[in-house]
């Protein structure tokens, strides 16, 4: 990725979540209604991101050593397990199979 | 009202998740060599930014062939929580206005529990937030620059599973969601719509898709 690029994607990200952060303290009487309704966007965002994380370069559903990664990662999770477990145990689960099937 | 808890006391028990929070930047850094974004960018941007779900989302935007705007605007919605987390906190920050938004930057996921839950209802502990914040934000700055160097030496990020990392980081982030029955309905709702538009349609789409119908069905 071009440093210009880079810096468009670092400089964007921190301007909205300085943004984010500092709404809060700065306004501190913001009505519930706000902070409700945004509350829906987080879990649809997850899942859409796991989506097209799943999905080949067609965007058409593509099963590969992925979906066995997530899986695992839903059990470790319904576990309670810390999150960087579930992440780990994902990857290294997608590597031992691609090592094991030559994928 | 409970007594006041020393350094000492506060960074002892922030340890087990510094160290987490760590590993979680090393492996930060190396996706993002692995997703051929410069070093220099991925340390700024855990400097500036300090909040890995945003920043795994735009880097997975990105690895999916995304543009710069889609990560952006996913990643930054990823973090529309912290609204509510600011709202929930501005009593226990010092200082005047400015100040207090300043030290809100230090608010992520894990100080603001371990405030909340050494504080009072309502009032969350302002030496736990503020201390352990410090110190997660050296730690994941420390990290991802310990990960960006650790990158290039690791070579193909698929052999070690890397690409398989994104899409567990995700579910595991949704899964603690899924207890409140809204969030179920955005989730399915969000990766159905992710789902029928990524076949027609350029990356960015089926996320903003999915924004919107986690607008729609949060109530």
């Amino acid at each position: 990725m071009a440093g210009s690029l880079a810096l468009g994607l670092v400089l964007g990200l921190a301007g909205l979540s300085f943004a984010m952060r500092a709404i809060g303290p700065f306004l501190p009487n913001l009505p519930a209604a706000i902070t409700e309704r945004t509350s829906g966007l987080a879990p649809a965002l997850l899942a859409a991101l796991v989506a097209i994380q799943l999905t080949g370069a067609n965007g058409l559903l593509h099963l590969d050593v992925k979906v066995p990664a997530v899986i695992l990662a839903a059990v470790l999770s319904a576990l309670r397990l810390p999150l960087i477990v579930c992440v780990v145990a994902g990857a290294l689960v997608a590597a031992l199979l691609r090592a094991a099937f030559h994928l | 009202m409970r007594a006041q808890r020393s350094v000492r006391e506060i960074l002892l028990t922030a340890a087990p998740i510094a160290l987490a929070v760590f590993v979680f930047a090393v492996s930060f850094g190396v996706l993002a060599i692995a997703a051929r974004i410069p070093g220099w960018a991925a340390v700024l941007m855990s400097a500036l930014v300090f909040a890995g779900s945003a920043q795994f989302a735009a880097l997975g935007v990105i690895t999916a062939g995304g543009g710069v705007v889609t990560a952006v605007l996913t990643g930054g919605l990823l973090n529309l929580r912290y609204i509510a987390t600011g709202i929930a906190v501005a009593r226990s920050l010092p200082g005047g206005r400015l100040l207090r938004a300043l030290l809100g930057q230090l608010v992520v996921d894990e100080s603001y529990a371990m405030a909340a839950g050494a504080g009072e209802p309502g009032r969350p502990d302002r030496r736990t937030l503020l201390l352990t914040g410090a110190c997660l934000y050296s730690v994941w700055v420390a990290g991802t620059l310990v990960g960006t160097l650790l990158g290039p030496v690791l070579g193909d990020p698929r052999r070690l599973g890397l690409d398989a990392a994104f899409p567990a980081l995700f579910t595991a982030l949704l899964w603690p969601m899924l207890s409140a029955r809204h969030a179920v309905r955005c989730a399915i709702g969000g990766a159905l719509v992710a789902f029928a538009l990524a076949p027609f349609t350029p990356p960015g789409v089926p996320l903003a898709g999915a924004a919107l119908v986690g607008l729609w069905l949060a109530r």
